[in-house]
């Protein structure tokens, strides 16, 4: 009974010296670090564009051109920003019918096309809003808006070769910013 | 069926509505704080959890909503791979309601499943804050989410834990198998 009683006590003693280190391991300190005390904010100056009725095949932009809303970066971090679009929805019955946005900015029959420009940007002109996040302002090195920076731009718009007439539809430009 | 009908002659027939939202004219001017969050040290099977401050710079309330996003490799920071599973995070709330001009936070949890292939790792991730909105133009932050796994602890943990308890059971068998030999062997008087 003894030889039990100093076997069971030697296995937990044995026991603790293996697993007492690796336990106390599980008391790491967690460090999370929110970086500065930054924060990351956007504003847009216009979020509508009532179009009205529109034509199959034709090219819509906003008034004016190139300068119709504008983008300010705010908070107190430089930000990379992206844009994207999605397709055109029937209103009244958003999975029924839609216009595919097309992924060049061209149209064809329920697909339509989709641009923006920023003001001061001869180098790419107007640029493809696709269903892939894409860039938004790619310069002024480093691909990023400082606090304060401002851009203005303008959309065009391509509606499709044939549509179904008769319907409002309702589509969506996301702009997004990160931490550069 | 809907006749396909291409002419150009035919156009006018062709009208629809796009993009017919008259409601009053809105601006977007929302910011969210910290726009970047590293997470170190965070070992397999452990949780850590921060907040994050919404700030409506609005006139108007705003419904705001938060989702996970698995950033392309060319924008994620050097080094850091895809986070494996965005159902590891969880906010107190998906969907916030900010009164104009206001604060409002919500709690992230970021909880990594006790499995020792998750340690040592660096991965990124974004939580993209949005308001929810009908209007054409919508705006969406991204707060960058960078978590380190804890490359070693765990491991030494388990593998010590498992060493203490091999040990353990074949000590306890063999005394156990010594108690019932001595009980088992004859008395000789």
């Amino acid at each position: 009974m003894k030889a039990v009683i100093t076997s069971i006590f030697a296995a937990i003693i044995l026991a603790l010296i293996f697993s007492l280190p690796a336990l106390a391991q599980d008391s790491d300190t967690i460090t999370i670090t929110m970086k500065g005390v930054n924060e990351i904010s956007i504003s847009l100056d216009k979020t509508q564009w009532p179009l009205g009725n529109v034509a199959s095949d034709t090219e819509y932009t906003t008034s004016p051109p190139i300068e119709w809303c504008t983008l300010t970066a705010g908070g107190n971090c430089n930000m990379k920003t992206f844009i994207v679009g999605e397709d055109a929805k029937w209103i009244d019955s958003p999975g029924a019918y839609k216009w595919t946005l097309s992924s060049d900015g061209t149209n064809g029959d329920h697909i339509y096309g989709l641009w923006f420009r920023i003001s001061g940007d001869t180098t790419r002109g107007y640029v493809p809003v696709t269903k892939t996040e894409g860039e938004f302002w790619p310069y002024s090195g480093g691909s990023s808006l400082a606090p304060g920076d401002t851009k203005q731009f303008g959309l065009k718009l391509l509606t499709p070769i044939y549509f179904v007439g008769g319907r409002q539809m309702q589509t969506k430009i996301t702009i997004s910013a990160v931490t550069a | 069926m809907v006749g396909r009908i291409k002419s150009a002659g035919l156009i006018a027939a062709l009208l629809v509505i796009l993009l017919p939202s008259f409601t009053l004219a809105q601006n977007v001017n929302f910011g969210v704080s910290p726009a970047e969050v590293h997470i170190d040290n965070l070992a397999p099977g452990e949780s850590a959890e921060f907040e994050l401050a919404i700030h409506n710079k609005e006139e108007l309330a705003h419904n705001l909503t938060i989702a996970t996003f698995q950033p392309p490799e060319e924008d994620r920071r050097e080094g850091r791979a895809e986070f494996p599973d965005d159902r590891w995070i969880s906010f107190s709330s998906q969907e916030i309601e900010v009164a104009a001009n206001s604060q409002a936070s919500v709690t992230v949890t970021v909880a990594i499943p006790q499995e020792q292939k998750w340690a040592g790792e660096d991965w990124e991730i974004w939580l993209g804050v949005a308001a929810e909105t009908s209007d054409l133009l919508a705006a969406r932050l991204y707060v960058r989410l960078l978590v380190s796994t804890n490359p070693a602890a765990k491991a030494g943990s388990n593998a010590g834990l498992v060493a203490g308890i091999v040990v353990g059971i074949i000590l306890l068998g063999f005394g156990g198998y010594y108690c019932f030999r001595r009980k088992a062997r004859p008395e000789y008087l």
